[in-house]
């Protein structure tokens, strides 16, 4: 892959988001009641791409929606019809723009589940039509712990193409895909200047470290994956879920979380069937009709949420189900963190 | 995955009333040729819709060996289930996603005795498995079928079951929990009667076992005490699914997906998970 490297300074990037704007569907941030979700937006000044990371919903909704419309359905005297709803809006060419590191990176740790067996074709075609673009964080917010993780956040190829701000004042765009190589070598980029990779890459180096060095939670994740894969009936996770509420918000913000349900509605002869974010917190996720449920309670399933995450998704993928970006801990009502969920869990056996 | 989760409409061609609230539902697809499409082994699923109400997980309670339709065996237990049992009759339609799962270890079976212990509903998925073997007879020893159910009404399958004990090269008993009057069969649990009266050769025999999660618990704890192998005990698993693709998450066993991995599973590949089923 050839990698595309400019650099320009804060008119620059502004000209080179208006530029993509102009000639492609694109999302970001765009802020209501102080929070950020990822919008289709047609000017700058409706959005902001440097929206601030603990403000900021996952991209993870534009690849799998919060809730969605998979059939309708309509009784007729002579029998069922069935459709498949209109044609998928978030499977056409478009661009992120101010996409997080952690949640492209999300996307890679559920391309694994989405891509095993039965492919998910309309995940995949969403995925594939997609341009990632995202700007490296210069600061780890409060409950941030990305850097801890079982992935290269300075090297990853999780975004198309990767914005850093420079401590020399300059902005550097940097291609890491194929994808994102093509866009940066179209006319989006007359308004900065083409340099050599090895010309940026110690600004970057510079700017990775500092970023580095703000992280106040680090923990060794191969170290809890090793602790936690070999506890399971402990009284530590009644004590670490003893607050949980069940709200499932946790879930809900998640960019790895992707359990949903299936539901049918109906009003009189048409009916559709809705595919909606659920969560292995909720009481009656596993609960089955006659009464059986084998999580029946609340440390049950905290303790499937915190191993889900640590111990069995790597276990059948390959990755942890948690990229360290925090939203869980922040969007929780009772201020529980997965961070310490697991690092007390695995401590709290210690031998 | 949206298109993953649309159905093929079936239609209900018959409808019996096993028990007073289990129902066998016999249906075809409604697309000319679908049917034969529809290939499936025992042991394997469908998401069943009754559009408006809902979708539920049924296994298939009729082997492929018999062509031209399928059958589930659905229980009232739940909200849909209890739709079903009230509207659904013969002609109307519903909605087939599958077929889903893995099945009974065909391979492995084969050329060995077979000891089916069955509880209540949990007779429907090793109907699919008794069917299949008898109309492939001859690849079998010997062929016993153990089922037990709380009473004589609340057997599945009596008109079935009836074959079974006419067919000479099956041997089939039956048990109920309590006395009664116009019973003249085993009575007593079915880890009882497996103990007592069927005393099962354990040499080559293989067992398949299903009914409710206490009746297995038991049945299972009787077998490894009359010293079969936990290779040797195979059931299918009772969990909550939704998709039946890998994908929903609510089927998890540790890193196992049932709907995948399973439903059906030995026992020794049951002691291998985490304690959560």
């Amino acid at each position: 892959m050839s990698v595309e490297t400019f650099v320009t300074d804060k008119a620059g990037l502004v000209k080179f988001y208006e530029a993509i704007m102009a000639g492609h569907e694109t999302y970001a941030p765009v802020e209501k009641f102080g929070k950020f979700d990822f919008k289709q937006v047609k000017s700058l000044s409706a959005c902001d791409p440097e929206s601030p990371i603990a403000k900021t919903q996952s991209i993870k909704p534009l690849f799998f929606p919060r809730s969605a419309k998979v059939m309708k359905y309509v009784a007729t005297s002579a029998g069922t019809d069935v459709s498949e709803v209109d044609e998928d809006p978030l499977a056409v060419n478009r661009v992120i723009i101010g996409a997080k590191h952690c949640d492209a990176r999300a996307l890679q740790v559920l391309d694994k589940v989405y891509n095993w067996d039965y492919i998910d074709t309309d995940y995949q075609k969403r995925r594939e039509n997609t341009v990632i673009i995202s700007t490296r964080c210069d600061k780890a917010d409060t409950h941030c712990f990305c850097t801890s993780l079982d992935y290269d956040v300075e090297n990853m190829n999780a975004m198309d193409i990767l914005v850093v701000n420079g401590s020399d004042g300059k902005i550097y765009i940097k291609s890491r895909t194929e994808k994102g190589s093509k866009l940066l070598n179209s006319d989006v980029t007359r308004h900065a200047s083409r340099v050599p990779e090895a010309a940026a890459a110690p600004e970057l180096k510079k700017q990775y470290d500092s970023f580095a060095a703000s992280f106040r939670l680090k923990m060794d994740y191969k170290e809890v994956n090793a602790k936690l894969s070999k506890i399971f009936d402990t009284p530590e996770f009644d004590s670490v879920s003893g607050n949980c509420v069940s709200c499932n918000t946790c879930a809900f913000v998640c960019p790895t979380c992707h359990c949903f349900k299936i539901s049918d509605e109906k009003v009189r002869d048409t009916g559709v069937r809705y595919k909606s974010y659920d969560s292995c917190n909720n009481g009656y996720f596993t609960l089955m009709a006659g009464g059986h449920n084998p999580r029946p309670a609340k440390y049950r399933r905290w303790r499937q949420r915190a191993m889900h995450k640590f111990v069995y998704y790597k276990e059948r993928f390959g990755e942890n189900l948690c990229v360290g970006c925090g939203k869980c801990t922040i969007a929780c009502p009772v201020n529980i963190s997965i961070f310490e969920v697991v690092n007390q869990v695995a401590e709290g056996n210690r031998q | 995955m949206e298109t993953l989760l649309v159905p093929m409409i079936c239609k209900v061609d018959k409808v019996i009333q096993e028990t007073p609230d289990i129902r066998t539902y016999r249906l075809k697809f409604r697309e000319e040729g679908m049917m034969e499409k529809f290939k499936y082994l025992p042991g394997q699923f469908v998401e069943f819709s009754l559009l408006g109400s809902g979708e539920c997980t049924f296994c298939i309670a009729s082997s492929g060996t018999r062509k031209g339709y399928f059958d589930c065996s659905i229980k009232k237990a739940g909200v849909v289930t209890a739709d079903i049992h009230t509207s659904l009759e013969e002609g109307d339609e519903v909605g087939i996603r599958g077929p889903f799962g893995n099945w009974f270890p065909l391979d492995d079976i084969k050329g060995k005795n077979l000891l089916f212990v069955g509880g209540g509903i949990g007779l429907a998925p090793l109907r699919s498995l008794i069917q299949y073997c008898i109309d492939n007879r001859t690849d079998y020893k010997d062929f016993t079928i153990l089922y037990g159910a709380r009473t004589s009404a609340d057997m599945c399958y009596k008109d079935e079951i009836k074959e079974w004990q006419d067919n000479k090269s099956l041997k089939v008993m039956l048990t109920i929990d309590k006395p009664e009057e116009t019973w003249t069969s085993n009575v007593g649990v079915v880890p009882k009667i497996l103990e007592d009266v069927v005393k099962p050769v354990i040499a080559n025999t293989k067992v398949i076992t299903c009914g409710p999660p206490i009746m297995i618990k038991y049945t299972i704890q009787s077998l490894i005490k009359l010293g079969f192998a936990d290779k040797d005990i195979i059931t299918t698993l009772e969990m909550k699914m939704q998709c039946g693709l890998g994908k929903c998450g609510r089927c998890n066993i540790g890193s196992t997906y049932v709907c995948k991995d399973g439903p059906v599973f030995t026992n020794e590949q049951l002691k291998s998970l985490p304690d959560e089923f």
